[in-house]
């Protein structure tokens, strides 16, 4: 036991250091909102933050182009960036909220001119489980995916098992990111 | 001379006409200017009342924030921390019953609530956290009724009333918390599942396919105890990731462990031709460890690594390691080695765990028990009642061991999705899962007998038994099941299945079992 003692001495005094291996803690809080555009486009030298109001008629747009994926399209309004290296845009970043089992899950959707995601980053997490889904091997699968995509576990996103509802929360707000970049963005003309 | 006089005369001339227009040119650049001068002064004034509209909106919009603010902030400063936790505080929960027809003689065709599972986790505050699992297992009712009246004539009467339902179980099945210091280190401390295989840890029922869970696990258990299994303790759990894909996860615990305990059964009988029976029938058997005062000194360790090179795959070894007997036993340790494991192709999934359990000594822990408990077997005749105390050793081998392997396919034919069983929902699925099984007992302790403190008997035997289960599920939404499934259950030839399952109640020399089960399965 004395052995024990002296290992759990040594894991709390190297728990107690706050080092940067510890900075990488699961916080539950990722990213800050200034922060989100970065992350999914890092080479951006700008970012134009729009809040794009939500009215009825964009909701009615974004369920149109949504098909079977329901989702609650709760939200009054949608921060997103318009990403730029220079005069160049890049692309667009929206962040999106999605209910996992219980709680809902923020992330931020990077939408390149292509109309393909270009990345996805986890902002807040809340759930008790199913925090892999903050995994890069996990949402590295996003890139390259567009909105005819059905985004969905076991179709063509691998599933994690134990954070089902996670993974299809993501799914949602990912194709609810891509159908506001549709509308607003490249069909409303709002590209600068 | 004369062009002298006539240049002189043309200057005198000309020169008031040129004055004139050189007047007339002037006042028409004031009157520009002027007009220029005017216009800009209405855009100045019309720039400054849009600036100042501006400002106006702007310190209104700032008004406005810091007016939420300050009410936000109030109303957070009002808000109680408990009211504040009650409001994070998620409640879930997970069940499943089944009908269940067999060929056994005694097992009737019969629907069971297996289990009620309440879950709770807490965010406590940053980095720490509380889950908690409670079940209730084939559970409807308990009534306890305690008096102590006094008794007519004189004297004092106390009587304990117990009213309770058939094969019915309340259990904590985890109640920790978790302080998460990094990814790769987070510290956990309460009744933590034991990190044994895959099984247990992932047990919820509406994650498997299948209305029943796997021998190995369960129905005739190769782990200490029976899944799910948690110990009160402490350890350290994380993720680490290996490149740019791959992942590596521990689970370390140090906990009271499991323990030999006792189960009282008390019999009163009536029966033909003889006097009535009161028995009490104490088996000694492995089961979790205590909540309370650990029965013995050692403490128990166990430990799982698992190693995923990439998303749906995973392998994993785990062990556990600790004394069983209580103090009043020689110590002896169970040792038990588990490997574990998953494998994705697209709709493929593959997955299984093998596990090795020995437990050392357990003659000499029948020897003990005999020098403790003096004899298994104690009757006594008073009047037409006869009393009988029996002690009894259970469920322990040598060895024990056994996999379990399921093959699932998923699938969602078209056709179904203008159905009933498509049409509302996102992504049904039907999975297909064939899962075989075997266990295996070297020294499976049959019977035990002592008197006046000496073991008089003891007899074990090897036995074999396999498993193996065809099924089709459905799934509308991924946490809610609906099962159907043929299982066969076999033991040796002319040897009972009763007497190494845990919930088949076969008669002497029914050695298999043919059963159909329809499952339901739900989570929220």
């Amino acid at each position: 036991m004395r052995a024990l003692e002296k290992w759990l001495c040594l894991v709390c005094l190297i728990a107690s250091l706050e080092t940067p291996l510890l900075a990488t803690a699961q916080e539950g809080s990722f990213l800050k909102e200034e922060e989100a555009p970065k992350a999914v486009f890092p080479e951006g030298t700008s970012f134009d933050r729009k809040v794009i109001r939500s009215t009825e008629e964009l909701k009615e747009k974004i369920r149109q182009r949504m098909g079977k994926n329901k989702t609650s399209l709760w939200e009054d309004s949608y921060v997103t960036f318009v990403a730029k290296k220079g005069d160049l845009v890049l692309g667009y970043a929206v962040i999106v909220e999605e209910i996992g089992k219980h709680r809902p899950i923020t992330f931020v959707v990077g939408i390149g001119t292509d109309r393909k995601i270009k990345d996805a980053a986890l902002m807040i997490y809340r759930e008790a489980y199913g925090g892999e889904i903050r995994d890069h091997r996990f949402l590295q699968q996003y890139k390259g995916k567009e909105l005819k995509d059905p985004l969905l576990p076991y179709r063509d996103i691998q599933n994690i098992s134990g954070a089902t509802l996670s993974v299809e929360a993501i799914g949602r707000g990912s194709k609810k990111a891509l159908a506001l970049v549709e509308v607003v963005y490249f069909e409303g003309g709002e590209r600068k | 001379m004369k062009v002298l006089l006539l240049l002189a005369t043309a200057l005198t001339v000309l020169t008031p006409f040129a004055s004139f227009a050189q007047e007339s040119d002037t006042r028409a650049e004031i009157r520009e200017l002027r007009e220029k001068l005017e216009r800009l002064e209405r855009k100045l004034a019309a720039d400054e009342s849009v600036r100042e509209k501006k400002a106006a909106e702007e310190r209104a919009a700032i008004t406005e924030t810091v007016k939420k603010d300050v009410i936000s902030e109030v109303s957070a400063k009002g808000q109680s921390y408990f009211s504040k936790l009650i409001d994070q505080t998620k409640i879930g929960a997970y069940g499943s019953m089944r009908y269940g027809t067999s060929n056994l003689d005694d097992l009737h065709n019969t629907f069971t609530f297996r289990r009620f599972v309440m879950t709770v986790d807490a965010p406590i505050y940053e980095r720490l956290k509380a889950y908690t699992e409670l079940e209730f297992e084939r559970f409807t009712s308990l009534e306890l009724d305690k008096k102590l009246t006094r008794t007519s004539g004189g004297g004092l009467t106390s009587s304990v009333a117990i009213e309770g339902t058939h094969n019915s179980e309340i259990s904590m099945e985890q109640a920790w918390m978790q302080y998460d210091i990094a990814d790769w280190l987070k510290f956990r401390g309460g009744a933590v599942l034991v990190p044994l295989g895959r099984f247990n840890i992932n047990h919820d029922d509406n994650r498997w396919d299948l209305p029943r869970r796997s021998l190995v696990d369960r129905g005739a258990p190769v782990l200490p105890a029976t899944a799910a299994w948690p110990e009160l303790g402490v350890g350290f759990l994380g993720d680490i990731p290996i490149g740019n894909t791959g992942k590596l996860s521990y689970q370390a615990y140090v906990m009271n462990g499991v323990a030999l305990n006792s189960e009282i059964e008390q019999i009163g009988q009536t029966r033909a031709g003889d006097t009535a029976k009161l028995a009490y029938e104490v088996e000694i058997k492995p089961n979790r460890g205590t909540f309370a005062d650990d029965v013995k000194k050692g403490k128990s360790i166990g430990s799982r690594w698992a190693y995923s090179p990439w998303l749906g795959d995973e392998i994993a070894a785990s062990f556990y390691w600790g004394r069983y007997t209580p103090d009043f036993l020689p110590n002896k340790p169970v040792f038990s080695v588990a490997i574990d494991g998953k494998k994705t192709w697209g709709p493929f999934e593959i997955e299984g765990q093998y596990v090795n359990t020995q437990w050392s000594g357990v003659r000499g822990v029948a020897r003990g028990l005999a020098q403790r408990a003096i004899a298994s077997e104690s009757e006594a005749e008073i009047g037409d009642v006869e009393t009988e105390v029996e002690f009894e050793l259970a469920n322990l081998a040598s060895r024990k061991q056994g996999y379990w392997v399921d093959f699932r396919y998923r699938f969602w034919p078209d056709i179904l999705s203008k159905t009933i069983l498509g049409s509302h929902f996102a992504i049904p699925q039907l999975i297909a899962t064939f899962r075989a099984e075997q266990v295996w007992f070297s020294g499976l302790l049959k019977s035990a007998a002592f008197t006046d403190g000496m073991l008089t008997d003891f007899r074990t035997e090897s036995r074999l038994l396999n498993r193996f289960t065809v099924g089709l599920t459905y799934r509308p939404v991924p946490l809610v099941a609906l099962q159907l499934a043929y299982e066969y259950t076999r033991t040796n030839q002319g040897k009972s299945l009763s007497s190494v399952t845990n919930f088949l109640p076969a008669r002497s020399g029914e050695y298999f079992q043919n059963a159909i089960l329809t499952g339901l399965t739900f989570g929220f």
